[in-house]
């Protein structure tokens, strides 16, 4: 077990390292001055411009330009934003809150609808249920989710006016930042309105969740379905069955556990496309997350945002599949072969 | 003649054949294929059969409503937008951009990731070992987001769009047809092969071909889903396909605008997107079956 | 899945069922779904529309404030003012007991007066003022009007008199201090942050006399505004002023219709009409001096040329762009000056939509194969265009008939004007909309050689004979010779067209039926002091 953590933070670390310096080589590949990009200052003078350039050893070769870059990196001095000239690094501890609060409520979600469907579409796979349960699957995976928020915003919020259509909270609504989770927030904070802050919090979470749910929980559903069908066919479930259990035994005693093992790691494989669905659901709702700066920051040719911007989630994303395997190992003894 | 093959007749068919008939006994799947191949045919066919110009700006015939409203026109069809263009006419020729280009960039990203599988595969040891492991981490990177930061570097539009799908998809296939390989390489028939005196070369074309082909095809059935939808949502994004081009994705946010007055400019696009991926999963999902079914028998 | 629906249904009912009595805070506060974010929190380093509606008029007062109904100057911070008979000094006589905002970052010491006056004036053009050069040293407005070179000096003769300097006469000055850039400033909040070592804080968390102050700004989200409890005229009706950041058309109509929004700024014109179907929302509906236009980069070829930018004037058909962008709710523009001007000429042709001449023109210029060119379109709507992307698609198609190859390029709007400012388009479409009522207003800020410097002549065109046409102009205070002046200026412009004018368009504004009190200025931004929610 030991030597599998090893190797596995071992390739954790490579897979950073390439990934700081595409992120360094960016900085080049992004149009404009390399300096800017770097600094994200917008307006260099002479002398500041000696001075960075000494700063950031630009004058030396690449090498060093990277070991100065991935310095910075390290203290937390990622640059400045092209577009208000702040840190990066606080503009991104102030927006990722919001995407992780959404893509958490997502993907509880997914899980509580999606596995027991997919269990209740594999006890009769060929029967109405489980026909029906599979079919919506499919079409939940092929819709396109920013048609299918639209859909949801026209209906709910524009035609019924049940909903909000966007943001987080009301605007009037005025909740410090304590924690960047707004549920929690709400809670924390001693305001006259918590009640309704509460509410209305709930209630500007409804849609976007929903949204970013869907194609989490169809990816559930159909895995779930499958490894449940696996399952069934393995030897051990026939001899549990020979030995007399009934089906509700069965499924609870030898099916669920192994088929739901897989279930941990696919919350590693799942979280990388919801990162991805969630900067569309941002979009599309103007939640002030990550994914929605980081689409503002590429219509601002905001390069420094970019840059920083693909380290965060990529370290986020890579990082999360990382421990989940980890989780699933520890599991699992069987997956500890390689 | 016929009566003696009858035991032996289904395994006499060839496997193309075997896989068929599996293929057709799935009513889904069919219809899947029948889906696919209109909009190839309508991605191929588009300028030919668009009733009107879909760039021709009708001044007389602005956000004229769709032909089943009482001020529709039946050349209309769908009526036309807030700059007189024919809807019916942009939608079809959308076919072109979204589905057609989904399928070039899958194709092309499939030659790439072979080229480079193959040469993955066939080596060997713990640097192969951690190759792998390299581009399954690479793979967690999401391809929208890979996307978007090479139309970052390269500046919005449909032909970046579509070098940014070809790289954003080409870790997937490298991996996947690498594993196809190296797993082919451990048969018995490849070891018997090579013994025979056939190089690299001859056993990757003779044998590994053609055995991992099936595979191949359903991955590129999946990657082909995510371009379209990729390809669609830079062009809601505005960062993909830009003005006037008549991609569905820059359509529906085009049409945003006069999503209150015009709601079918919206409905239209985003149900063909949907179309067009759920026939390729049909598609893929039928094939995986049947290609499932066939191996058991 | 049918569980999925019949939980995602059961939560739905439940949000909804029970709607609770709405809070304090909600009830005496107003949402204002804004088009775009603020580049700054000083009026002065701005020229866009976004900015000032956001900013001036809430959070600061000025010398003199201009009658909405005629265009007359009243008094604002100064009660009443004197002009020697040469025309070169101005005293103002400033208002007392005008209190400064008391934030949680600043406590005022000491109420308005003539040192707030000359600190605000002398940061445009005094180089040595400690704050000059913070941000770049750029003042768009000012520049474009040349005030640095008119303006000798500003200083303080008694505690509540201000007296101004001229080097030359110029009958545009009093209206300059009325638009919404001439906003007044902090001396102490100045001198305070200088002490603190965070100077661009004046710019970014701002202290002002207006009936709003400064509470927070989430960067593209919101700012957030709170009542000013001591204006000089009275108590602002709601207690609370929330600008919503909403770029996206659609979304802040939906914004409009779930009430989500109280005000809507610019609802798209196609809508207009459903808008006006609903007992829920009003439109307001106000003519406003402005004008949209298409302006070619002169400095560079081939628009330097006269014979291609009249070739390009010709092919565009002005009408289709009436009817599909403004859904003709603006009238078909002949020149910069808007028919309500007092210097309209009226003389001027009609714009001419034709092809042949166009592509002749072209071949005379040496061009006849054409050419590829761009055109920068604005991403927000604005009172002056309201869909910038779909005119550059108009005329994208009628460029094609003559054989020029068209680009569209727009890009997020702060970038979008950054760029513009630097030069780098080929032609763009934008437009300019009044600050005061003095026709010098859509001249020198829009196509002056100073306005070529600072950026906000979009033209980059910068004319000697056009140049001196607007200075004679400016030198007299004789509304009939300024008319025959900025009659010829108007001619020549036609001639030459550095830019080709398109429209002026109505201003419209959608409300939520229980909101009274919003007044729409034809000189610039929107005041929210007297908006207060009615019950029905």
């Amino acid at each position: 077990m030991i030597v599998f953590l090893l190797r596995r933070l071992f390739l954790l670390g490579t897979v950073l390292f390439g990934l700081s310096v595409f992120a360094f080589s960016l900085g080049y590949l992004f149009p404009g001055d390399p300096l800017q990009n770097f600094s994200g200052m917008r307006y260099i003078d002479s002398t500041l411009r000696e001075q960075l350039i000494l700063q950031y050893r630009l004058d030396q070769p690449y090498s060093a330009q990277y070991l100065a870059f991935l310095g910075r990196i390290l203290q937390g001095d990622w640059g400045l934003s092209f577009a208000s000239q702040q840190p990066l690094l606080k503009e991104i501890w102030q927006v990722l809150p919001a995407t992780l609060e959404l893509t958490a409520y997502a993907l509880l979600l997914s899980f509580m609808l999606g596995v027991p469907l997919g269990i209740l579409a594999a006890i009769k796979p060929e029967g109405t249920i489980g026909k029906s349960i599979s079919g919506i699957a499919l079409v939940g995976y092929s819709l396109p989710i920013f048609w299918w928020a639209l859909l949801l915003i026209m209906f709910f919020s524009v035609t019924l006016g049940w909903l909000p259509s966007g943001g987080r909270l009301g605007v009037l609504y005025e909740v410090p930042t304590i924690t960047g989770f707004m549920l929690l927030d709400i809670l924390l904070s001693d305001v006259s309105y918590q009640h309704a802050a509460l509410w209305d919090a709930l209630r500007h979470l409804t849609l976007p969740t929903l949204v970013l749910a869907t194609y989490p929980t169809t990816v559930m559903i159909r895995f779930v379905r499958d490894a449940m069908l696996d399952v069934w066919e393995q030897n051990y479930i026939k001899t549990a069955k020979a030995k007399g259990l009934n089906r509700v035994q069965v499924l609870y005693r030898h099916g669920l556990r192994n088929a739901l093992l897989p279930v941990i790691r696919q919350i590693g494989l799942q979280f990388s496309a919801l990162i991805t669905l969630a900067m569309l659901t941002e979009v599309i709702f103007s939640w002030p997350g990550i994914g929605r700066w980081l689409i503002d920051s590429i219509y601002q040719r905001n390069f420094p945002a970019i840059q920083a911007g693909l380290m965060i989630i990529s370290t986020l994303v890579i990082t999360i599949n990382m421990l989940t395997e980890i989780l699933h190992t520890l599991f699992n003894p069987l997956a500890r072969k390689y | 003649m016929a009566k003696f093959r009858l035991y032996l007749e289904e395994n006499n068919r060839s496997p193309l054949a075997q896989l068929w008939r599996e293929f057709a006994r799935q009513h889904s799947a069919l219809f899947g294929l029948v889906l696919f191949s209109s909009f190839l045919l309508l991605s191929l066919l588009a300028p030919l059969i668009t009733p009107h110009d879909p760039y021709l700006q009708n001044d007389s015939l602005l956000l004229l409503p769709p032909s089943w409203s009482e001020q529709g026109l039946v050349q209309y069809p769908f009526g036309t937008d807030d700059l007189g263009r024919d809807l019916l006419s942009r939608m079809l020729k959308g076919s072109t951009y979204t589905f057609g280009l989904a399928l070039l960039t899958v194709l092309a990203s499939l030659l790439a990731g072979l080229a480079l599988g193959a040469l993955a595969g066939m080596s060997r040891g713990v640097k192969s070992s951690f190759f792998n492991h390299l581009l399954d981490l690479i793979l967690t990177i999401p391809s929208l987001l890979l996307a978007i930061i090479i139309v970052a570097i390269l500046g919005p539009g449909l032909e970046n769009t579509a070098w940014a799908v070809i790289l954003a998809l080409l870790p997937q296939f490298v991996h996947g047809i690498r594993n196809a390989i190296a797993e082919q390489l451990k048969q018995d028939y490849v070891t018997a092969y090579r013994l025979d005196g056939a190089n690299n070369w001859q056993v990757l074309t003779r044998l590994i071909i053609p055995n991992i082909w099936e595979k191949i095809t359903v991955m590129s059935s999946m990657a082909l889903s995510t371009a379209i939808l990729d390809i669609a949502a830079l062009g809601f994004l505005g960062l993909g396909a830009q003005a006037p081009t008549a991609e569905w994705g820059a359509m529906i946010s085009d049409s945003l605008d006069i999503i209150y007055v015009a709601p079918v400019s919206v409905a239209v696009p985003g149900l063909l997107i949907f179309a067009a991926v759920l026939s390729v999963n049909l598609l893929g999902d039928g094939l995986k079956v049947a290609i499932q079914k066939r191996r058991e028998s | 899945m049918k569980k999925k629906c019949f939980i995602a249904a059961a939560t739905l009912l439940l949000l909804c069922a029970c709607q609770q009595e709405l809070p304090e805070n909600i009830r005496s506060g107003l949402v204002y779904c804004a088009e775009g974010a603020p580049e700054s929190f000083n009026p002065q380093r701005v020229t866009s529309g976004t900015t000032i509606d956001i900013v001036s008029q809430q959070l600061y007062d000025r010398l003199l404030d201009i009658d909405a109904r005629n265009g007359d100057l009243l008094p604002g911070l100064a009660i009443s003012w004197q002009r020697s008979t040469d025309g070169l000094t101005y005293d103002f006589n400033l208002r007392q007991d005008v209190a400064f905002h008391h934030t949680s970052y600043f406590t005022p010491s000491r109420p308005f007066n003539a040192e707030d006056v000359v600190f605000t004036f002398n940061r445009i053009m005094d180089p040595t003022h400690p704050y000059h050069f913070l941000g770049g040293g750029i003042y768009p407005y000012f520049q474009s009007v040349d005030w640095a070179s008119l303006v000798e000096s500003v200083s303080a003769s008694s505690p509540y008199q201000v007296r101004f300097q001229l080097s030359r006469p110029d009958s545009s000055f009093l209206a300059n201090l009325a638009t919404d850039f001439a906003a007044i400033l902090s001396a102490e909040y100045g001198a305070a942050m200088l002490t603190e070592g965070q100077p661009q804080w004046l710019d970014s968390r701002p202290i002002g006399t207006g009936p709003f102050r400064f509470k927070e700004y989430q960067k593209d989200v919101l700012v957030r505004l709170y009542r000013h409890n001591h204006y000089w005229q009275g108590q602002a009706a709601m207690e609370q002023l929330v600008f919503d950041i909403v770029p996206n058309n659609a979304r802040r109509m939906a914004k409009l219709l779930t009430h989500e929004c109280d005000i809507v700024a610019f609802p798209r014109l196609a809508e207009l009409s459903l808008i006006t179907e609903r007992p829920d929302v009003k439109v307001q509906e106000s003519t406003s001096m402005n004008v949209g236009f298409w302006a070619f980069n002169t400095q560079k070829p081939p628009f330097d040329q006269i014979k291609v930018r009249q070739a390009l004037a010709l092919a565009i058909n002005q009408n289709a762009i009436l009817q599909a962008v403004y859904f003709n709710q603006a009238t078909a523009a002949k020149g910069v000056l808007p028919p309500t001007s007092w210097a309209f000429d009226a003389e001027l042709p009609n714009a001419e939509y034709n092809p042949q001449q166009a592509r002749a023109l072209l071949a005379e210029a040496g061009l006849s194969q054409g050419f590829i060119m761009d055109i920068w379109a604005m991403p927000v709507q604005r009172l002056y265009n309201p869909n910038a992307l779909k005119m550059a698609e108009l005329i994208q198609a009628d460029l094609a008939q003559i054989g020029v190859t068209a680009n569209i390029i727009s890009y997020e709007w702060n970038t979008f004007r950054r760029k513009l400012s630097e030069g780098e388009h080929d032609s763009v479409l934008i437009g300019w909309a009044a600050d005061n009522a003095d026709p010098d207003n859509f001249f020198r800020p829009l196509l002056s050689c100073a306005a070529a410097d600072s950026g906000s002549n979009r033209a980059h065109w910068c004319d000697p004979v056009f140049d001196q046409l607007l200075h004679q102009a400016l030198s007299t205070d004789d509304q009939q010779q300024r008319r025959a002046y900025y009659l010829a200026a108007q001619r020549y412009l036609h001639a030459a067209k550095p830019l080709v004018a398109l429209a002026h368009s109505q201003r419209f504004q959608a409300i939520n039926a229980n909101v009274e009190g919003v007044s729409i200025n034809p000189y610039g931004g929107i005041a929210l002091f007297g908006a207060r929610r009615v019950t029905p």
